[in-house]
């Protein structure tokens, strides 16, 4: 993909853009902001001009974030390491928002590690690590040392990440948030492994494909729990989190 | 030591040694306090505050002499459950938001049509119930167009077992806790075999809990 980017001083991206788009727009000195994260006050609610409101939190969120943030360009990764519905979105905002959007196919092979997902950082900060790592065109993370997995969270990063508060900082990170890290969102491969000998969260935003990827794996890990949250972790999600991992003894 | 489950509309407390008492939650002092509690009102009445599952599961270990169980709290306002196997938690689940007040939907259809359900037996026919305003309104249609009012209320109630029995994932046995246990109709009507521990389980984790750590 070839971007006139001249006149692009900041840019929103969503979802993994390839490496060589990512290079080039951190060569060109381009502010990056990741609009799967929640970065303006405007309640999701504001989405429902342009998505259905029962539809990928996510995407609500990057709908709310393109149309309250003064962006000179948005890139939208729609490949096989994303779903229908992010190129739906990116089509709708193309011919609704101002800001001129692109879409682009990640299908990068090459790894580049999981250190943060197998580091002893408390989890929080391993999916801060992870979701500022897109903006970037190396892994700036690599002298994290492994810890020995006392647990698993599988899945993308929330969009309440308040839930990830619940675990112990032993906890390992699997599916597509590892494929984040390894700047390889389309690898199905990677995204489906997880660790049997741990307790594992299996986790998918609501109404997102993944949904069925995450309970499947929680039924045939010997030690998985399915959760699916829509915008906010409920008071019965957290509580479900926090009894599983104390009575499965990943939380001593 | 007060130990005590705050539930959304009854509170079970227990003090040292004496029996539980049951006090509906609106008639509690809005000072008191337990030492270790759990319930849907606990975090703000206790010094120390256990999650609902965990007193669920500690309650089940401790009145269960089985590896293998699915034991199943039905409440005011939620229903949740924990399966053992093998001695080790295998799976649980915790619905409050769809599915969600069904406890509190059949107090209030008792009382609004003066019903009494302690004792009764698996009624004839069931409502599809997905929570209790959809049941309510499934109610109210249903005695509109001539259906007695407690054939009606009772297959509500058919219904909503028939829910929870499905959300535990159909098992051939289970145990079951919390005030709807004390309704006959409910417990009836689970297309399983039953058996009823009573109200006070998640009091009794709460035990096991200040005993085992």
């Amino acid at each position: 993909m070839s971007l006139d980017l001249s006149r692009v001083k900041k840019a929103g991206i969503v979802g993994v853009p390839p490496l060589a788009v990512i290079r080039e727009l951190y060569d060109g000195g381009i502010e990056l902001v990741d609009l799967d994260a929640t970065l303006v006050a405007a309640d999701l609610e504001c989405a429902v001009t342009l998505l259905p409101r029962v539809y990928c939190a996510i995407l609500r969120t990057v709908v709310v974030n393109g149309l309250h943030l003064d962006l000179d360009l948005i890139v939208i990764d729609t490949g096989p390491g994303k779903c229908d519905a992010a190129a739906h979105t990116a089509r709708i905002m193309a011919e609704k928002i101002a800001t001129p959007v692109v879409t682009c196919e990640n299908r990068d092979r090459d790894h580049f590690g999981n250190p943060v997902c197998e580091s002893g950082l408390p989890l929080i900060k391993k999916m801060e690590l992870i979701t500022e790592g897109v903006k970037l065109p190396y892994n700036k993370n690599n002298d994290l040392p492994p810890v020995p997995a006392s647990a698993g969270f599988w899945g993308v990063p929330p969009r309440d990440f308040s839930l990830l508060e619940l675990f112990q900082d032993t906890t390992h990170v699997y599916g597509w948030s590892r494929c984040m890290e390894n700047k390889t969102p389309a690898d199905g491969t990677l995204e489906a492994m997880c660790n049997p000998a741990v307790p594992t969260v299996f986790f998918a935003q609501s109404f997102c494909a993944k949904t069925a990827l995450a309970r499947h794996l929680a039924a045939s890990h010997p030690h998985g729990l399915y959760v699916d949250v829509d915008a906010t972790a409920t008071a019965s999600c957290r509580a479900k989190i926090e009894a599983f991992l104390e009575l499965s003894g990943a939380k001593q | 030591m007060i130990i005590a489950d705050f539930g959304t509309s009854y509170c079970k407390i227990a003090q040292d040694h004496e029996k539980p008492r049951i006090v509906a939650s609106r008639d509690l002092d809005r000072g008191f306090r337990a030492d270790l509690a759990t319930g849907h009102n606990g975090r703000r009445r206790s010094g120390r505050y256990v999650n609902e599952l965990i007193a669920l599961a500690r309650g089940g270990e401790a009145l269960i002499g089985e590896g293998d169980f699915l034991l199943l709290d039905c409440g005011s306002r939620d229903i949740k459950f924990v399966r053992y196997r093998d001695g080790r938690l295998d799976d649980m689940g915790w619905n409050a938001e769809c599915g969600a007040s069904m406890g509190f939907t059949i107090e209030l259809l008792e009382r609004y049509y003066d019903l009494d359900f302690t004792k009764g037996k698996r009624p004839e026919k069931t409502f599809p119930v997905t929570c209790g305003v959809l049941g309510m309104s499934a109610i109210f249609d249903a005695i509109s167009n001539g259906m007695a009012e407690r054939e009606a209320v009772a297959g509500l109630i058919r219904g909503i077992a028939e829910n929870a029995f499905r959300f535990a994932g159909s098992p051939e046995k289970v145990y079951l806790s919390g005030g709807l246990c004390e309704n006959r109709t409910f417990v009836e009507s689970f297309p399983c075999k039953t058996i009823v521990l009573g109200r006070f389980v998640l009091i009794e984790g709460l035990k096991r809990i200040l005993t085992h750590g």
